[in-house]
């Protein structure tokens, strides 16, 4: 691969490990810093490919309603992330490929553990996100996350994923 | 207001009584495996429960599964149009027919041996059927139908009890409370097409209830980011009627909390909308798609009852016994699973007759509030989980539901009428709790 090539991927990688860590230690403050201003928040319910315009999902939120669910979670009355939930994940399997309009777009894994209340769940599926270039570093215009378990039953998942 | 007297929630000497104390309840009923084995025999496969929405399955072959009770059963319509229910087991050696959520099919075929029945449910197919006796007779060997199957408005129901009374009897007054999630529509059609949240507590099931008195505390952080979205949200909005003071559902003579006898209640917050119909007139306006809403809600229901409707908003805000809830954008089906694990089913109803973005903006709202990662049903489910754990202290198993006792009142149509915050909706479950689980 040419070294450019592998300096991108690198640099997608550290930014995708990066928002794994803040979301993993509930720094929902450091987390919201790495959006951009247009940024979507897409957990599909059902199916990975459910079009949220005819379709119930489980997030389909614009940066203003991101800003909502961390200041909700920041507050004291988010009663099912209290106690919060702990949380190790890890990101891998990660692909990059250019993306519309100069941006990067990150195709990922991730399985989950989350331990609360003495109960652990686990948790895993994939990630796709749409970079945009700020500088040297990235920012979130699309996230969608296609969780394994988007047709199960499933508890409460109010952490961040 | 009629003050006749309102029934003690069980009789001295019925089964219940021995967890029923006045207007109190062993909370063994929510912890005891044996008591929620009888729940399965005296009410799950007693009475009438909520199944499928005629729109799951609009067209010839299209399936859903469901259980009643632990039992398996498929509603689907058959290629000649009609909706049938039928046990998801094989006549054969009992295997499941069908192993997935929902789909279309012409067959059904047990994978087992490949005895294959079609989608009216005839069994049309037995591998190797030269090797049976004469006696072996095939035309009686279809899927065993749900012993009775009927709908009220698109809402199908269906029970394994032959003998159970007629669904009209069963549903009683909160038949006519249907109407007013459904003539949301224009058009009079809910669309339950827009997928299913799937939820699950660890808690039993006869804690989803209708209740009034939890809000402020539970959804605080909801109703927080509601009053902060209020602000920023339609800048257009006639500033007059948007900042005029109104009343809270607690303080209004013009929402109460209903029991509507058989185990059915209400937060019965009609009139109090209705009081504020220029607020949600105005409201509606300004939603993206909310004038063509308007205009159609006028054109099919006339501008009085039209507009009516639009401040009710689609949403009787009604439970009915035992697993079936109706509440703002979506319909619910309770599934229990064990006594102290319970499944809820979500499904967002999209209204026949607006505009797709209209639609959406009641998928953005429910998922966000009612959605596993939304802003209040994962509270309420985290309450219902301390509820488990704090029930297992049973020094003194006594819970208190009497609440309003003092002030609750027997209305013309024989429904019983409290404020929104009274316990009159636990009282309305814990009294046909004890009358079926009594019965003989």
């Amino acid at each position: 691969m040419p070294t450019e090539t592998l300096d991108l991927q690198r640099a997608v990688e550290q930014f995708l490990f990066r928002e794994a860590r803040l979301m993993d230690t509930n720094d929902y403050k450091g987390w919201l810093e790495l959006w951009a201003d247009e940024g979507m928040y897409w957990i599909p319910c059902n199916a990975d490919d459910a079009d949220p315009h005819h379709n119930v999902a489980i997030v389909y939120e614009n940066r203003g309603q991101i800003e909502d669910r961390v200041w909700r979670l920041s507050g004291l009355h988010a009663h099912a992330q209290r106690p919060k939930s702990r949380l190790t994940r890890v990101v891998s399997n990660v692909e990059v490929e250019a993306g519309a309009d100069g941006t990067v777009v990150a195709h990922s894994a991730f399985v989950l553990c989350e331990i609360r209340k003495n109960e652990a769940h686990f948790w895993a599926g994939r990630n796709m996100h749409v970079l945009e270039r700020d500088g040297d570093d990235f920012r979130i215009v699309l996230k969608k996350v296609m969780l394994t378990n988007n047709d199960t039953v499933m508890p409460n998942m109010t952490f961040i994923v | 207001m009629l003050t006749q007297q309102v029934e003690a929630l069980c009789r001295p000497d019925d089964w219940a009584a021995q967890f029923i104390r006045g207007d109190r309840v062993n909370s063994e009923i929510y912890t005891s495996p044996a008591i929620f084995e009888r729940e399965m025999q005296k009410i799950f496969y007693a009475t009438w429960l909520y199944l499928a929405h005629e729109s799951e399955i609009p067209k010839p072959g299209d399936f859903v599964s469901r259980t009643i009770g632990r039992q398996p059963v498929i509603i689907v319509r058959g290629d000649d149009g009609v909706c049938r229910a039928v046990m998801n087991r094989c006549r054969h050696r009992g295997a499941l027919i069908c192993e997935v959520d929902r789909g279309n099919q012409s067959h059904f075929r047990c994978f087992y041996h490949g005895w294959t029945y079609d989608n009216t449910g005839t069994l049309v197919h037995i591998p190797k059927d030269d090797a049976y006796p004469d006696d072996f007779d095939r035309e009686s060997l279809g899927l065993t139908p749900l012993p009775q199957l009927d709908s009220y408005r698109g809402f199908i129901f269906g029970t394994v009890n032959p003998n159970a009374v007629p669904l009209r009897d069963h549903l009683g007054l909160a038949a006519a409370k249907f109407d007013y999630m459904i003539d949301a529509s224009p058009t009079g059609e809910l669309l339950l097409d827009a997928g299913t949240h799937k939820t699950s507590f660890r808690g039993n099931w006869k804690f989803v209830g209708m209740d009034g008195y939890h809000p402020p505390v539970v959804h605080q952080s909801a109703f927080e980011i509601f009053r902060r979205n209020a602000a920023k949200e339609n800048p257009n909005v006639d500033s007059a009627v948007a900042q005029a003071p109104r009343k809270t559902m607690n303080d209004s003579p013009l929402a109460v909390s209903r029991d509507l006898l058989h185990g059915h209640a209400m937060l019965d917050v009609i009139p109090h909308r209705i009081s504020e119909r220029d607020f949600h007139l105005e409201a509606t306006r300004h939603m993206p798609g909310g004038k063509e809403y308007i205009e159609a809600m006028y054109a099919a229901y006339g501008p009085e009852r039209g507009g009516d409707l639009i401040a009710i908003g689609g949403d009787p805000h009604l439970g009915v016994w035992p697993n079936l809830q109706m509440i703002n954008q979506h319909v619910r089906m309770v599934v229990p699973v064990a006594v102290d694990r319970t499944d809820v089913y979500l499904f967002p109803a999209r209204l026949g007759g607006v505009t797709d973005e209209f639609n959406d903006i009641r998928l953005r709202k429910h998922e966000e509030f009612y959605g596993p990662a939304g802003f209040g049903q994962p509270d309420d489910t985290e309450i219902f989980e301390r509820n488990t754990d704090g029930l297992q202290a049973v020094v003194n198993p006594w819970i208190d539901i009497s609440r309003g006792r003092n002030r609750e009142y027997v209305d013309r149509d024989g429904s019983i009428v409290g404020k929104i915050p009274d316990e009159v909706p636990q009282r309305a479950q814990m009294r046909e709790w004890a009358r079926q689980m009594s019965a003989s």
